[in-house]
């Protein structure tokens, strides 16, 4: 076991965990952010997706060791009932959403994504920013509509 | 696996660090880098290795030094990484194209230039045929010869089996500078997100005539490790950049490659494919020239 | 008093978005108990053997390790139509990944390594791993007891590895084909399996306390789990709950009974709350898969374009137990047998045992390879004929007073008018053909579906607030039906806005039983349910307000959350006064509803061996694509995906564009991506994400979408059901294109680049079928029904 800590949605966590666990099983098991969500565990579907110091990574290929002394955002931090986000508020309003599995991943990319500079506000572009981001009900187009929704609104 | 304790990583901060680390966990401990290749051991039903050492917290694998006449690049730098610092260079485009277009954004964040390249048994790496075409050159630290780097072309590293393991670190990728221009044409089975099924690499030098003078074809995916196609390099010296014409030698030379089967797509096709990205390669190449 | 969908609110957006968005949605994965514990199972390594050793000592003594069951503690068996599957396999394995034993410890880590520790070994056994083999001469039985499986539903001819047999018979067919003025054709298809890969895997958590079971589990089908579970363990039904939290996609998977009876032996025997989980790779291996099928479809056809015969085999991979392909076996009729006017028409579909893991419903279950097949023929009856294949389709497809192939008679001319539709929504949305070297491709397809009907109940509590309570056993899997059209329809009938109806998640303890959610019912069925007790209530309300308001009950009108006199805006109360007064003076206000099948008919002695011989409601379909092939690498791109769908009505547009959407790309990936084929070795070779390819966003185009309203439907308010029909012709448009594109012959999916271009280099030759004898008559069991030639 190692310690480990880690700053959680801004809140620094300290604890001890096998050094090889995925970041995902220590969210979930550990933090019980369930938000996150172990689908494939191969780094395919982007359902774990979390922010690591800022930037998307899949938590169920992340050893917990090497997010150590990192920041890790959820899809819990990133909006509430009471206040969500943009990116959510527009998958909300263009009806996104169906069983919901995939989109706290969705919702973590996609906050990456309409960053001012990181994905061009295209339809091409964002469906290039999917890529790792598997849905199994919607088809996806609305939530490439949500998405440029929310670029269009950002600048 | 069952009943073997977890395996514990180091996080050393300098390579002397992980050296001793990595000579101190014994017999099979391991680098361990970006993960994503560790990290899916129990879906391939592979055993851990005994211990691990991480190498991300190590600046000077970090690094991406370009200068005029080569590039060396940290083993722990991310696809992600590298595809930004390599965009502005069109002799390097090809690496550059690999490190882009590699698996998805969120693995390019984590995956590292020389997990790919140790990654044995993962025949559709993306990096490794772009390397090949570059002519790269591997550098290897071992604790006992902490003081001097071995350094072996990438051929060769691909070729010996023993040059990971046993304490050793990947450290360093090298590429000397030839200006030619460079391409990497992949061809996954959905528009993106899939490993290639076959992947062709290749820096070609033309002559005043519009002539090729020099060229370095590397072929990934389509056998069980990425390699070479001398017999192309060979056959189109001389040839004007005609992607139809170049595809036509191309398909000539095609059986002497020998597709491996896979669950995803038979080795036949991998095969047949070959001229089509041979002549995507090559009517790239035409048009930035 | 007459109620229309004219009162009803429409668009009404679903009310979990926020909680899935925000990542506070807790399904059945992530949910746990105080003490629980964590369960796996040991899964038969091999297709086929016979158990010679099963040692749970050594396990049951490893850490943590609190309950160990087998075999011997769950006698019964369960199935549909035929009680075939137990729930472990006892004496011998059947399929690669068959439960052996489960396992419950503190953790699951060791949960699975005590089930490394239990000693088992079994001895092989000859295996038939595919129809082919299962149908040879001398082929070793899956099932050599199949005689003592309670049968559950009579009339279908079983025998050897036929686990099942549905016939149809109308007319006489020989004559049709002695015809000397017509053309014969014929085609012969495959299809692999398809896995519905929702997100949540099956998960359970059960429980035992006071005697009972109380399950929350991960399904579509909570009375299903109910009655299968006491089934499996010997227990009355009675002593089971099932409770279902929010469902991470279905698509037919969960329609069945699943981990749920082994977490509740786990739970009794171990006294603790128990959590079983599939992982991803169990989940590849032992999905209920879309079956494999093979077909083979032959039709006399005159040169006007007339089809006066047609004859059909169609073999159904239903694994090592008989499960949903019994029951589909039916479908058939109504889907190879749909679409067209027919003369004279003979089909005889098999569910075939294999030693592979059993297969189920997805989506449009069979219908999905027999519109694919069907309209393939139907592209080659016209290429035959030198009709144009559209020309083909208008002047064939069934119209008002037309037959289906059992006989029913439809009604309404619905399909003719939609592919007239289909035409100018081709013209609103023209692309651009490819100019770059890749070969262009279009097609036009039609398909038959139906609502699956059957019972539901339903209870809406009117409450003193003015909200209303409805319950139901109906599950909200994602398609938004019971966050949407349910309410909508209580709320339509009761005068109130569809967020003033509160909707009960599923308990089999708070509501009557239910068919389950699938088959495009929801809303048809446990909507009309859901009717019939809004209006018990509304008669209840305008009673007492007519007495409040001394009125007659017929002048009162319910709207906009008031009781009024008709014409007299203003004149009355708002229903929460009503239902306050009514609470306090007579009790509180409750209605309760129920529906079931209407049972329309077929003609007499067309059908054997069908559990549905005519449909209640059929939805009705057409789609239209327009493709692009890569001649040099076989890939295949989607440039434009259009749909026109019959809906009855539309009480939730953006909700039903958003069910089109999905299920348009989920048959994309069953026609270009999606292949699941067993291994020599008895296993699923696509085990993960790596090799079973689902659509990603760059794969797929806005589809345009036409709704056809105005079809006839015995749909509440008129509506039929609309998520699971989507899916219906994607592989079939997809293939009719690809092969005028290339102009080869697309006898098989899914269209992936290896495939295509074998096509078109002439080296993918149609399927050859040695298991399906040249004559019809041979590829009947001996025992099957017959009828005679005359219809």
């Amino acid at each position: 076991m190692m310690q480990v800590t880690l700053l959680v949605n801004g809140e620094e966590r300290r604890l001890s965990a096998e050094p090889l666990t995925p970041l995902l099983d220590v969210l979930r098991d550990t933090l019980h952010l369930t938000g996150a969500k172990p689908v494939c565990r191969e780094g395919f579907c982007g359902a774990c997706m979390v922010l690591l110091d800022g930037a998307p990574a899949v938590a169920c290929l992340t050893p917990v060791a090497l997010a150590d002394g990192r920041s890790v955002e959820t899809v819990e931090g990133l909006g509430t009932a009471e206040t969500p986000s943009p990116v959510q508020r527009a998958l909300e309003e263009h009806e996104a959403v169906q069983c919901g599995m995939c989109f706290p991943g969705m919702v973590v990319t996609l906050t990456h994504l309409t960053r001012p500079g990181n994905c061009a506000p295209t339809r091409d572009a964002v469906k290039a920013g999917l890529v790792g981001n598997l849905c199994r009900c919607t088809g996806y187009e609305r939530i490439v509509d949500a998405a440029l929704a929310v670029m269009e609104d950002g600048r | 696996m069952q009943g073997l304790a977890p395996p514990p990583v180091a996080v050393p901060r300098t390579l002397p660090e992980a050296l001793a680390a990595l000579s101190a966990a014994g017999d099979g401990a391991a680098p361990l880098a970006g993960g994503t290749w560790i990290m899916r051991a129990p879906i391939r039903h592979e055993a851990h290795a005994p211990a691990y050492v991480a190498l991300g917290r190590i600046a000077e694998l970090r690094r991406i030094d370009v200068a005029d006449d080569e590039v060396a690049i940290g083993a722990a730098v991310t696809h992600a990484e590298l595809a930004k610092a390599l965009s502005p260079f069109s002799d390097l485009a090809a690496l550059a194209a690999a490190a882009a277009g590699s698996a998805n954004p969120a693995v390019r964040n984590a995956a590292t230039i020389g997990g790919n390249l140790c990654a044995r048994g993962f025949p559709a790496a993306d990096l490794v045929p772009a390397l090949l075409c570059l002519d790269a050159v591997v550098e290897i630290a071992e604790a006992a010869a902490p003081a001097g780097s071995r350094r072996l072309p990438v051929e060769a590293f691909l070729a010996d089996p023993a040059a990971t393991g046993g304490g050793r670190i990947v450290t360093r990728i090298v590429l000397k500078r030839s200006g030619l221009r460079s391409v990497h044409v992949r061809l996954p089975l959905r528009k993106a997100g899939d490993y290639p099924v076959a992947i062709v690499s290749a820096a070609i030098g033309v002559g005043g005539g519009g002539r090729v003078e020099s060229a370095r074809i590397a072929v990934g995916s389509v056998e069980a490790a990425p390699r070479r196609w001398t017999g192309l390099e060979g056959a189109i010296n001389g040839e004007r950049l005609d992607p139809a014409r170049i595809a036509a030698l191309a398909a000539s030379l095609a059986p002497e490659f020998s597709g491996r089967d896979g669950v995803e797509a038979p080795g036949w096709y991998r095969v047949r494919v070959l001229p089509t990205l041979v002549g995507r390669a090559i009517a790239a190449l035409a048009a930035a020239a | 008093m007459s109620l229309s969908a004219e009162t009803a609110v429409r668009n009404f957006r679903r009310r979990d978005a926020r909680d899935k968005l925000t990542g506070r949605t807790r399904y059945t994965i992530d949910r746990g108990h105080f003490g629980m514990l964590h369960a796996a199972l040991l899964r038969s390594p091999v297709p086929s053997g016979r158990i010679v050793r099963l040692d749970i000592e050594a396990a049951a003594r490893m850490p943590g390790v609190r309950a160990i069951v087998t075999s011997a503690d769950a006698p019964g068996r369960a199935g549909i139509g035929i009680a075939d599957h137990p729930l472990f396999a006892s004496n011998v394995v059947r399929y690669r990944g068959e439960p052996i034993a489960a396992v419950a410890a503190e953790t699951e880590a060791e949960a699975r390594a005590a089930l490394a520790a239990i000693g088992l070994a079994i001895e092989p056994l000859p295996a038939v791993l595919d129809m082919a083999a299962a149908l040879a001469e001398d082929a070793p039985l899956v099932h050599p007891d199949w005689r003592d499986h309670a049968v559950l539903h009579a009339g279908g001819a079983r025998g050897g590895n036929v686990a099942w047999e549905a016939t149809v018979e109308r007319g006489d067919v020989e004559a049709a084909f002695a015809r000397r003025d017509v053309t014969l054709v014929e085609t012969s298809l495959r299809v692999p399996r398809q896995n519905h890969v929702p997100f949540e895997p099956r998960a359970v958590v059960a429980r035992f306390e006071d005697g009972r079971f109380h399950i929350e589990t991960s399904t579509q089908v909570p009375w299903t789990v109910r009655n299968a579970t006491a089934a499996l363990l010997g227990v009355p039904a009675a002593a089971i709950r099932v409770t279902v939290p929010p469902v991470g996609g279905g698509f037919g998977l969960k329609f069945d009974w699943a981990l749920e009876p082994f977490a509740a032996l786990l739970a009794r025997r171990a006294g603790r709350p128990v959590r079983l989980v599939n992982s991803r790779e169990e989940e590849m291996q032992t999905c209920l898969f879309r079956e494999n099928a093979e077909i083979r479809i032959r039709s006399a056809v005159t040169a006007d374009g007339a089809v006066a015969g047609r004859e059909a085999v169609v073999l159904m991979d239903c694994g090592a137990y008989g499960g949903e392909q019994v029951f589909l076996t039916t479908m058939t009729a109504h889907t190879l047998g749909g679409n067209y006017r027919l003369g004279a028409v003979r089909i005889v579909s098999r569910a075939v045992y294999t030693n592979t893991a059993p297969n189920g419903a997805f989506r449009a279950c069979n219908g999905v390879y027999n519109t694919f097949a069907l309209e393939r023929h139907t592209d080659e009856i016209a290429a035959a004929t030198g009709i144009a294949p559209e020309t083909f389709r208008r002047q064939n497809v069934v119209g008002d007073g037309d037959l289906g192939a059992t006989g029913q008679v439809f009604e309404g001319d619905v399909l003719g008018p939609m592919l007239d539709r289909m035409r100018a929504l081709r013209d609103k949305t023209p692309v651009a053909t490819p100019q770059d070297g890749r070969l262009w491709g279009r097609a036009t397809t039609v398909g038959t579906w139906f609502v699956f009907t059957g019972p539901s109940a339903a209870t809406v509590n009117m409450n003193a607030d003015g909200s209303a309570t409805l319950v139901t056993s109906g599950v909200e899997i994602g398609s938004g039906s019971m966050q949407q059209a349910l309410p909508q329809i209580v709320a339509a009938t009761l005068g109130l806005q569809p967020e003033d109806v509160v909707v009960r998640a599923a308990d089999t303890d708070a509501a009557g039983y239910d068919v389950g959610v699938g088959g495009g019912r929801t809303t048809v069925s446990l909507g009309a349910a859901s009717r019939a007790a809004a209006i018990e209530v509304r008669t209840r309300l305008l009673k007492v307000a007519g007495d409040m308001l001394e009125a007659a009950a017929e002048d009162l009108v319910m709207a906009d959350g008031r009781i009024e006199i008709a014409g007299a805006r203003g004149s009355g109360l708002t229903i929460a006064e009503v239902a306050a007064h009514a609470q306090a003076r007579y009790g509180p206000v409750s209605g309760t509803g129920s529906f079931a099948a209407a049972g329309t008919p077929a003609m007499a002695g067309c059908c054997a061996g069908h559990f549905i011989e005519a449909l209640d409601i059929p939805v009705f379909a057409v789609h239209d694509c327009d493709l692009a092939v890569d001649p040099g690498t076989g890939h295949v791109e989607v440039l434009a995906y259009r749909v026109v769908q019959d809906v009855g009505r539309a009480l939730n547009p953006p909700a039903i564009f958003g069910q089109i959407q999905g299920g348009v790309v989920q048959g994309l990936g069953y026609a270009l991506h999606e292949e699941a084929d067993v291994g020599p070795d008895g296993g699923i070779r696509q085990a993960s994400f790596e090799t079973y390819r689902l659509p990603l966003a760059g794969d797929v185009v806005p589809v345009a979408i036409d709704l056809y309203e105005g079809a006839p439907s015995l749909g509440p308010l008129g509506t039929k059901g609309a998520g699971e029909v989507p899916i219906l012709n994607v592989g079939a448009t997809i293939a009719c294109a690809v092969a005028r594109a290339t102009g080869g012959r697309v006898c098989e999916l899914p269209l992936t680049p290896p495939r295509v271009l074998a096509l078109l280099s002439g080296e993918a030759p149609p399927p050859a079928f040695p298991h399906i004898a040249e004559r019809h008559a041979d590829n009947l069991l001996p025992s099957a029904p017959r009828q005679g030639g005359g219809g």
